[in-house]
């Protein structure tokens, strides 16, 4: 793949969401996080709960504001001040879909017009004839039929909520959508049945997405790039593959090594990394390199200094001494 | 005797206002001394309506074991008054639920609610208690056990819970321990670390373990054999081994191979269509010939009988039957050394 031709369609640049939580405390969910995404790609993002996950998604569609940082869409700021028209614009175009297919669809709405209202809200509809069509025609795309168009969200499984909440967001012909956990909620076989129609889509609409998640093996599936989260940091981010089979960051390291594989002999020669203790509190996280606490291979220097984002191999980044040649260098002349 | 726990022929029903839910029908099981048993499935398949008819922990009023006999060490735990089985729960059985917070009192130290079954069951005094409930947090790896019997729930984290929660459950060394989805609310670093104190424990105690989960992955790591329910049935049995490299129903093959494996090249995954079947009117055959896509006209009709495929090794899918076409697994069931 040649990374350089690719066109970005999302820059996102040092971007920072921090919360009050009670006196004098700052909770930095997101904190100085850089990222591109290109036109036509899926990016995972993984990391454990409470590592700022969905707090970057929601800030970059604009769901929370940001603390600092940049978002660009097409080169055009997207947390800048706007006119109606440029939000509204931009609305359309980036989508969410959210983890809980029970609580994301309004109980009191029909299948229809909780599909149509983006159609309404953008006047994307001339008539009601129109509207319909176009709902029949979300709902097949989603493997639902006309039918179900005037029934209700509770007489649903969880699976075809999800395909209601994808058709919702498809709705409005977007380019970018933002799945936040889309398949957490679901039985593996109907997980199977969610991913097969978000990469069935991808291919036939040439979308993008940003594919958030705690299933290593179903990110790994879906996504071209992966970028691994830690207390609010990005700690790596590379193709997947490459992510997978040379993971530098040793907290990404532990992390695929803990992922149980459905394989008994796999399972029993296996060589795990068991990371010692907890996860600390994103009021307070460690100084330097927040993972030092927890590290096999911390030394002094990552207690007193935040680790570079360095790109370590091509189109491979890292945020970890071990990798900072200079430091090595400086060290080894001490 | 070698089971510990035998179920035969477990029925349990739910009566609502919308009618009889045969929730669980016709399951049989059975547990060695010291072993550990998964049982995996689809949400709603019976999972843990099976493992609470074994507690006898199911709602009085609107459940039922309508048939079958549960045996706990040859007695017939159905049979028993609520007093005697009050003893048998928490010391001869324990179990330990999905959410550690639910099954901890909040008001209550760690250290108390340890020592509460521990006097309960076992006639301690109140200084032996103490000691033995610091060791256990030991055991469970808590740091500095000594002061940390004095503090509340709230003031661990959610894996250190699920370690407090493991060590009630052992606190008064149970012959079997019952784990409904122990680590799906944890992340998988802490996950990692209680599944490596669960082996751990079951070496150094001789527990033996039912494990419920919906993660294949957990049961590879933990379990030496495996039930897989659908639909309020268990539809194959067997060791671990038998199950992932030479799985025999349908339904296996569908769940081992929706699963994307981390070492194969990206192919389509294989999704099950549809959805489980509705247990307020189960249909009368397979409960899987919805779905499956080998189903034939008699699937739909009758229930297929358990056939055989080795000794431990045991399928309930008319596939098996002589008369049937041979079908093979398709290749994404196939998991890795699969022969
Ligand atoms: N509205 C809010 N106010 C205060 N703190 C918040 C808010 N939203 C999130 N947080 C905190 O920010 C941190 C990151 O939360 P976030 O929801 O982004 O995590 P996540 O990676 O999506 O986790 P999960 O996998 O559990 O969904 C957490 O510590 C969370 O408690
Ligand atoms: N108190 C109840 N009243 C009525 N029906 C119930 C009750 N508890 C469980 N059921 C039904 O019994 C069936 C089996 O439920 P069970 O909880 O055993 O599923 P499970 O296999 O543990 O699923 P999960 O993986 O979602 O935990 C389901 O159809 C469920 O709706
Ligand atoms: S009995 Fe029939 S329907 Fe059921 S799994 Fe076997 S082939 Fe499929
Ligand atoms: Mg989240
Ligand atoms: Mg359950």
């Amino acid at each position: 793949m040649a990374v350089v031709e690719r066109e970005k369609l999302l820059e996102v640049k040092n971007l920072k969401k921090h919360f009050n939580v009670g006196k004098n405390a700052v909770l930095k969910a997101v904190d100085n996080v850089s990222f591109d995404i290109y036109k036509g790609e899926t990016l995972g993002l993984v990391g454990e709960s409470g590592c700022g996950k969905s707090t970057t998604g929601r800030t970059i569609i604009r769901l929370y504001e940001a603390t600092g940082g940049n978002v660009t869409f097409e080169g055009k700021d997207v947390h800048g001040k706007k006119s109606r028209k440029d939000l509204k614009s931009f609305n359309r175009r980036m989508q969410m879909i959210f983890q809980d297919p029970y609580a994301s669809l309004n109980p009191r709405m029909t299948i229809k017009d909780i599909i149509a209202e983006g159609i309404d809200i953008h006047g994307l509809a001339k008539n009601d004839k129109e509207r319909m069509e176009r709902v029949y025609e979300l709902l097949e795309t989603v493997g639902l039929n006309r039918a179900h168009a005037s029934r209700y969200p509770h007489e649903f499984s969880g699976g075809q909520r999800q395909r209601i909440g994808i058709a919702r967001a498809l709705a409005v012909d977007p380019d970018f959508i933002i799945a936040d956990e889309p398949i957490s909620a679901l039985d593996v076989s109907i997980q199977a049945q969610v991913v097969n129609l978000m990469m069935k889509l991808q291919k036939e609409r040439g979308l993008t997405y940003l594919f958030i998640a705690h299933d290593l093996s179903m990110v790994k599936h879906i996504s071209d790039r992966v970028g691994v989260m830690y207390l609010g940091n990005i700690v790596e981010l590379a193709e997947s593959d490459e992510l997978y089979e040379e993971p530098l960051h040793p907290y990404t390291q532990a992390l695929l090594s803990a992922i149980p594989v459905p394989d008994p002999e796999v399972e029993r020669s296996r060589e795990r990394i068991i990371l010692e203790g907890d996860l600390p509190s994103p009021i307070s996280p460690p100084s330097g390199c927040r993972f030092r606490t927890r590290c096999p291979h911390a030394m002094d220097v990552c207690a007193s200094k935040e680790p570079k984002w360095l790109e370590a191999r091509e189109g491979h980044w890292v945020a970890c001494h071990l990798y900072d040649n200079e430091l090595n260098t400086e060290n080894k002349q001490q | 005797m070698k089971n510990i726990l035998e179920l035969n022929n477990v029925n349990v029903s739910f009566h609502t206002f919308a009618g009889e839910v045969k929730a669980v029908r016709g399951v049989n099981l059975h547990l060695e001394k010291g072993e550990s048993l998964a049982i995996v499935g689809e949400s709603g398949s019976g999972k843990s309506v099976t493992s609470k008819s074994i507690m006898r922990l199911l709602p009085e009023k609107t459940s039922e074991i309508k048939e079958g006999e549960i045996l706990f060490e040859g007695r017939d735990l159905t049979k028993l008054s609520n007093r005697e089985m009050e003893k048998i729960r928490g010391s001869e059985i324990s179990m330990i639920f999905q959410d550690p917070m639910t099954s901890l009192n909040p008001t209550m130290t760690v250290g108390k609610q340890i020592m509460e079954g521990l006097r309960k069951h076992q006639n301690l005094s109140k200084n032996e208690a103490k000691e033995r409930a610091i060791n256990l947090l030991k055991l469970v790896g808590i740091p500095n056990p000594e002061l940390r019997i004095n503090e509340y729930p709230h003031q661990f984290s959610g894996g250190m819970r699920q370690r407090v929660v493991i060590a009630i459950a052992l606190a008064c060394n149970p012959k079997v321990l019952i784990a409904d989805e122990p680590t799906t609310a944890l992340d998988v670093t802490i996950q990692a670390q209680i599944l490596d104190l669960m082996r751990d424990l079951q070496q150094k105690t001789g527990t033996a373990i039912i494990l419920i989960t919906h993660d294949l992955g957990v049961v590879a790591n933990l379990s030496q054999r495996v039930a897989v329910m659908y639909g309020g049935t268990i539809v194959e049995t067997g060791t671990t081994d038998e199950v992932f490299y030479n799985p025999k129903h349908p339904y296996t093959w569908g769940l081992l191979s929706s699963m994307p494996k981390l070492n194969s090249a990206d192919k389509e995954l294989m999704a099950i269509p549809g959805t489980p079947p509705n247990l307020l009117n189960p249909p009368k055959g397979c409960p899987f010939a919805a779905r499956c896509p080998y189903a034939m006209q008699v699937c739909v009709d009758n229930m297929p009988d358990v056939t055989d495929v080795t000794s431990t090794h045991k399928t309930a899918c008319w596939l098996l039957d002589e008369r049937a076409p041979q079908v093979e697994p398709p290749e994404a069931a196939l998991v890795g050394g699969a022969r």
